[in-house]
């Protein structure tokens, strides 16, 4: 368990960025939007959509390496996890939960001055999937003199 | 082969490079696992390669000496359309031509993100592009609205009428009214570099009211200020998210009476700056500065052509500030001030060279000190025509530290007096010529206060 003070991080609105790659190691990247920890706080959910990023969704499919950052627009706080990630397509109540989370955080983003029309076209939760990760490392990625500081991790 | 799988080009993604969204960059290590992070700068250095800074993220950096391949995610300021391109490490630098331009760029836009000094950098990798494709968007981005005006054409008529112009007055006119009507600008200033008490002066202004013309900004200060200091422009494309600098806009000539300073004219909801040094024979000279409530109001073309502009600007000033001082022949315009029994009461302040008329503050330093030079001769000998060069030899004579900028130094006498509508006026009669109008009894008084 990585602790609550991530996991409440996590489901807050914050910006979730995923890379991953192929057996080429060639690395992807693509968008979630939402997340929150589940199983009990041993794995995170993310929502993403197979039509914005498809190589994303055959990645995770191939080999499951994940990782992810997410990060506060209004003061650049950032975390990345790594793991090991599986992916289903999305059931209705997790796209619900999806939906929830575009509302927050184009609120939020409206809040520090973007206009709406500048932040929907980085969002979408079409063709919807569900990524489950099992995190087995917490970094610093906020820009500073921690950055890139490993604060959790399963192993020793 | 071409760095581009369906047409699209580095140049295309223009708009992508402004430092306004932050990009992302995926990478993995040499067993596949992947690392991802925000980037604050990337950098076009030609039509295939283009370069990260990589000030924080030593993993994004390990991993690509592993595993060359690496993913990058750009987002167009303007709309917010998304595009992945496939890059391949190709070098790293440390040093160089390319390095310091792009770190004076990470410098210029690291203010915009608050984050000046912060994102100093420490090295660039560069990558060769080797496919650009557009992310499809669920919501239909919005229609670039691109100028169609030719900013080529644009510049070159505006420095065609620069260059019909002989003085200060009608050079920096002619700038500001072509940068209206050809580029459709409408808030700007020119200031001039004041090199021995290291201010900028506004001697130019369009779209403020009240001008600004006098106002001050030490070089440093703000996006003009980094300018001159740094020879460079300086844009700001967003400004939604930063404070502004400076104070906020005051109307109060009571104000400019208490402080003996004008203050800086400047639109409280700007969203776009930009800040051009004015360069002639290797010296800064001065600023250009234009705002806009618009987002990415200044293109990179834009940025071209205002280079140019300025420095045509710069050489034009600097030329007739030479001829100037050769005075034209005595023309057949005899001045004469109106007759008026009121009374204009004029003081002058020695110890910052502040002069008021009729409790009014017009100017301090050594506009002031040349508008109560000029009035002291008029009162002792009823003098109206004054020329440059004796203006000078006079200044010279009582200004130990006097260099030059004579001509835009009276220039902004004028302009002041113009603005303020006060019973003292200064007229050009010609090339290095100058005349004195005075409504009234002129009462000059003296004080060491």
């Amino acid at each position: 368990m990585f602790g609550d003070e991530i996991a409440g991080f996590i489901e807050s609105p914050v910006m979730q960025i995923i890379g991953s790659s192929n057996a080429a190691r060639q690395p992807e990247i693509g968008r979630a939007v939402g997340a929150w920890a589940s199983y009990g706080g041993d794995t995170i959910d993310l929502v993403t959509s197979a039509w914005q990023w498809p190589e994303t969704v055959a990645n995770l499919r191939e080999n499951g390496k994940i990782a992810v950052t997410f990060a506060r627009p209004s003061d650049y706080v950032s975390y990345q996890l790594k793991g090991q990630a599986t992916i289903r397509p999305a059931e209705p109540h997790e796209v619900e939960r999806s939906s929830q989370y575009i509302v927050a955080i184009v609120s939020t983003q409206m809040r520090l001055g973007m206009l709406p029309e500048l932040i929907m076209p980085v969002l979408s939760n079409r063709d919807p999937m569900l990524i489950t990760m099992r995190v087995a490392s917490v970094f610093v990625q906020t820009p500073g003199s921690r950055a890139g500081n490993r604060i959790w991790s399963t192993t020793p | 082969m071409t760095p581009t799988s369906i047409g699209l080009t580095l140049a295309d993604l223009e708009a992508c490079f402004e430092g306004v969204i932050p990009s992302i960059i995926s990478t993995a290590d040499a067993d596949g696992l992947p690392n991802i992070s925000y980037l604050s700068h990337v950098a076009v250095v030609d039509d295939r390669h283009v370069a990260l800074s990589n000030q924080f993220f030593a993993k994004t950096a390990a991993n690509i000496r592993l595993n060359p391949h690496a993913m990058l995610l750009l987002v167009d300021a303007r709309n917010s359309a998304q595009y992945r391109l496939e890059l391949v490490f190709a070098h790293s630098l440390e040093a160089g031509p390319l390095f310091e331009h792009i770190a004076l760029q990470i410098d210029a836009s690291s203010a915009q993100v608050g984050m000046a000094g912060i994102m100093k950098l420490r090295n660039l990798d560069v990558f060769r592009v080797v496919s650009i494709e557009a992310i499809p968007s669920q919501v239909q981005t919005a229609e670039l609205p691109r100028s169609k005006r030719n900013r080529l054409i644009g510049a070159a008529r505006i420095a065609e009428a620069i260059a019909a112009e002989t003085d200060a007055d009608g050079i920096i006119d002619a700038m500001l009214e072509g940068l209206r009507t050809e580029f459709g600008f409408a808030h700007g200033l020119l200031l001039q570099l004041d090199g021995e008490r290291n201010q900028l002066v506004a001697i130019g202004s369009m779209g403020y009211v009240p001008s600004g013309i006098g106002s001050e900004i030490p070089v440093d200060e703000g996006v003009i200020g980094a300018a001159a200091a740094g020879a460079r422009l300086v844009k700001l494309s967003d400004m939604s998210r930063i404070r502004r600098f400076g104070a906020a806009v005051r109307d109060s000539s009571a104000d400019e009476n208490r402080t003996r300073a004008i203050p800086l004219p400047g639109m409280p909801d700007a969203m776009s700056q930009i800040a051009v040094p004015l360069i002639a024979a290797g010296l800064v000279r001065g600023v250009l500065f234009l705002e806009s409530r618009d987002r990415i109001a200044f293109t990179g073309e834009d940025e071209a052509a205002l280079s140019v502009i300025a420095r045509q600007t710069a050489m034009a000033l600097a030329l007739s500030e030479k001829l100037s001082l050769e005075a034209e022949p005595q023309g057949l315009v005899r001045i004469q001030s109106p007759a008026s029994e009121k009374t204009v009461q004029v003081v002058h302040h020695r110890f910052d060279d502040s002069v008021f008329i009729n409790g009014d503050y017009v100017i301090k330093g050594v506009a002031g000190r040349l508008l109560a030079s000029m009035l002291e001769q008029h009162q002792q000998s009823g003098r109206l025509e004054f020329t440059n060069r004796e203006i000078r030899l006079d200044a010279v004579l009582k200004l130990p530290d006097f260099k030059d900028n004579l001509e835009t130094r009276l220039l902004l006498l004028r302009r002041r007096l113009d603005e303020k509508r006060l019973p003292i006026r200064l007229t050009r009669l010609g090339r290095g010529r100058i005349g004195l109008f005075v409504e009234g009894r002129l009462l000059l008084s003296k004080d060491l206060a």
